[in-house]
């Protein structure tokens, strides 16, 4: 019954800016969603709701109320970000109505991604999800939001169509076509393996749209670059963290298979390795501050496939180093959107000097570099070290050292580049306001949460991922 | 019944990967949206409304009457007439025939005693065809035909191992694939209208 409430109300809300008759209007009807959604999480979790099946296709499980509080603290931020980002664009009523519907549809996609308790259920937010994002992606109107538009919509249309095979041959195993994850945890061990095997990597194959992984994750630079950042911020975390969720549960599943579960770790493992290297390959290149931040998402999303396939600790670190990327990144995307703001650019080559311009959001965008770069006290430096102690413990020195290896050429790419941010004389012309200033606190604000993980990790939170971890 | 339903199925696909016009590529797929309705229905072991009705929905009505339909108007809107000239016709009937032949010996490797290998094998070249239409084909509009053409292949695969999926699953999946042509065919559109283009070549522009 909650739920039926949740997603009616976060529904109407969602639609209800289309009828609003001026921005402060809007504003009111983003705070009411964001509102619903801190109170349906705070009805699950006070109302011991955990675990439970709602409306015969949603299960609210650790997994999913844990990610279900890093979308709502995500999207708190992108709206407000998103009201100054839009001002600044002088966008007209419509459009602005338009950009803050689809925002909340998205958010609704996403969510119901999380706790979806079917695998074909799933699929079908997470095609949702595709069509959401399309109209952010071609809010700004440009040449390349249109060829952005389109390639997104049509490789994720194909690739979930390919998911979709796998969903099938998978469903070869399942009982009176019962495609709820525990129904199928029970007799998926029966299935063929050949079967299983190909489902697998089908499954994986299409969702690496969504999480932003090799092979698929072009779709997802092209679509951060095109979208206002505030949205890339939402889309490279929130609905990243929906590709994750979907493959984490997909993972769960088979680690029931034995024998396919250790080929399936393998994929990952070098799905992982290559994310990683196109990473730091394109991190090089790129004369984009969104697209290099999005290719960071590749590379991170990258050790998280590798902590997957390792497994062990290795896979506690690899839920952290999600948790704690969604923060950082939406906060580095935030920043780059009041760059933006300053230099109207996100040209590398050209912008400069940002420390004399805006020292509280090149000091928050240098920080968040650091911590994204996974130097103490940064989380990711702990997720990073385990992830690491557990391929010695296991004794994959060749994949230690290819990951040592292109880590390092990540650090230099970054690193220098955000140095050139910081201190290199700028060829931009400024558009400086007091708002810019009160912006870059709140997104360094983000930081300081990841930071805060990485000092005094919270009871609560270790718990949860003990929890999500404990499979098999 | 049903074979020859799919031999005429197969021939549907090597005359797609030939056919040159876009109104021949729409009207195949009208036609295999028919097709997709026989197989289906001459598969139903008993009368059950419920289910004959969302296989009319689905066969019948959306792929060979909605999706034809809006194929059609956005040929009608972007007067696109046909595949780039410099297209080889032999060269992409190679590549099908080697498609099927692909298929069969994957088929023959991979089906077991749960699937039917005839389906599979069909279900397989339909889904390389789709794959070789758009790696092959320049223009957007033959890209999209080819991710129908897969999703036929979806279709036929899920018949080929069995699956029943619950009504409201079926659903959501028919109404997600219906409202992504929908968008794909609206930003086809618009794409022709404010870029100019309806090639591949040109979707460029995002770069590193």
């Amino acid at each position: 019954m909650e739920m039926i409430i949740f997603i009616a109300l976060s529904l109407l809300l969602a639609v209800a800016p289309l009828l609003a008759k001026s921005e402060r209007a809007v504003h009111l009807i983003a705070g009411g969603f964001f509102l619903t959604q801190v109170a349906s999480i705070a009805l699950i979790i006070g109302f011991r709701h955990i675990d439970e099946v709602m409306l015969y296709i949603f299960r609210a499980d650790t997994l999913a109320v844990l990610f279900h509080i890093l979308m709502t603290a995500v999207l708190g931020f992108t709206l407000i970000h998103s009201s100054s980002y839009l001002k600044a664009e002088n966008v007209t009523l419509n459009s602005y109505k338009t950009y803050y519907t689809l925002l909340m549809l998205l958010a609704i996609a996403i969510t119901c991604v999380y706790y979806s308790d079917n695998v074909a259920m799933t699929w079908v937010f997470l095609e949702l999800t595709t069509i959401c994002s399309a109209g952010i992606i071609y809010h700004r109107e440009f040449k390349q939001s249109l060829e952005a538009t389109w390639k997104y919509i049509f490789v994720c249309s194909t690739g979930i169509a390919m998911a979709y095979l796998g969903i099938l041959l998978l469903s070869t195993v399942a009982e009176h076509g019962a495609l709820d994850y525990n129904a199928l945890k029970e007799v998926i061990a029966n299935g063929n393996p050949l079967y299983l095997k190909v489902a697998f990597l089908l499954m994986v194959v299409g969702y690496s749209c969504k999480m932003e992984i090799f092979p698929l994750y072009t779709v997802g630079i092209d679509a951060n670059y095109a979208a206002p950042a505030p949205a890339s911020a939402f889309i490279s975390t929130a609905l990243v963290n929906a590709g994750f969720v979907s493959i984490f549960r997909i993972y769960d599943l088979y680690a029931a298979t034995g024998e396919v579960f250790i080929w399936a770790r393998h994929t990952l493992i070098l799905i992982g390795i290559l994310s990683l290297a196109v990473g730091a390959m394109f991190l090089r290149r790129t004369n984009n501050y969104k697209r290099f931040l999005s290719y960071s998402t590749v590379e991170n999303m990258g050790i998280v496939a590798i902590g997957m396939g390792i497994g062990g600790v290795a896979l506690w670190a690899a839920v952290l180093h999600v948790i704690c990327h969604t923060f950082v990144k939406s906060s580095m995307f935030f920043h780059v959107g009041i760059m933006r703001h300053i230099y109207d650019s996100y040209s590398i080559n050209r912008i400069g000097n940002y420390m004399s311009i805006n020292r509280v959001g090149a000091i928050g965008f240098i920080i968040g570099t650091l911590v994204l770069l996974a130097f103490p006290p940064s989380p990711l430096f702990i997720s990073e070290i385990m992830i690491f102690s557990e391929i010695i413990s296991v004794g994959s020195w060749w994949l230690l050292i290819a990951m040592l290896i292109l880590m390092c050429v990540v650090i230099y790419a970054i690193w220098s580049r955000t140095l050139r941010l910081g201190y290199h004389y700028n060829q931009d012309e400024l558009h400086l306001s007091e708002v810019n200033r009160r912006l870059s606190y709140s997104a360094t604000l983000l930081i300081v949460v990841a930071i805060a993980i990485g000092i005094w990790m919270p009871e609560v939170l270790r718990n949860a991922i003990d929890v999500i971890v404990n499979i098999g | 019944m049903i074979l020859s339903l799919i031999i005429l199925y197969v021939l549907t696909l090597i005359y797609l990967s030939i056919a040159d016009r876009f109104r021949n590529h729409t009207t195949i797929l009208a036609i295999q949206g028919l097709l997709l309705f026989g197989i289906a229905m001459a598969r139903l072991h008993e009368y059950h409304p419920v289910e004959m009705s969302f296989i009319i929905a689905e066969t019948l009505i959306f792929k060979a009457i909605v999706i034809p339909a809006i194929l059609m108007r956005v040929i009608r809107m972007t007067k696109i007439n046909r595949i780039h000239s410099s297209s080889s016709q032999f060269g992409a009937l190679v590549m099908s025939i080697i498609a099927l032949i692909a298929s069969c010996t994957i088929t023959y490797y991979m089906a077991d005693n749960r699937t039917d290998m005839i389906f599979f094998g069909v279900a397989l070249y339909a889904l390389l065809s789709g794959l070789i239409l758009i790696v092959m084909r320049k223009r957007i509009f033959a890209h999209l035909v080819g991710f129908l053409v897969i999703e036929n292949g979806v279709f036929l695969f899920s018949m080929a191992i069995g699956v029943e999926l619950p009504m409201l699953i079926n659903l959501a999946i028919m109404l997600d694939i219906l409202i992504s042509i929908l968008i794909l065919g609206m930003f086809l559109r618009r794409m022709d209208n404010d870029i100019h283009t309806d090639e591949t070549d040109a979707l460029t522009s995002i770069k590193d």
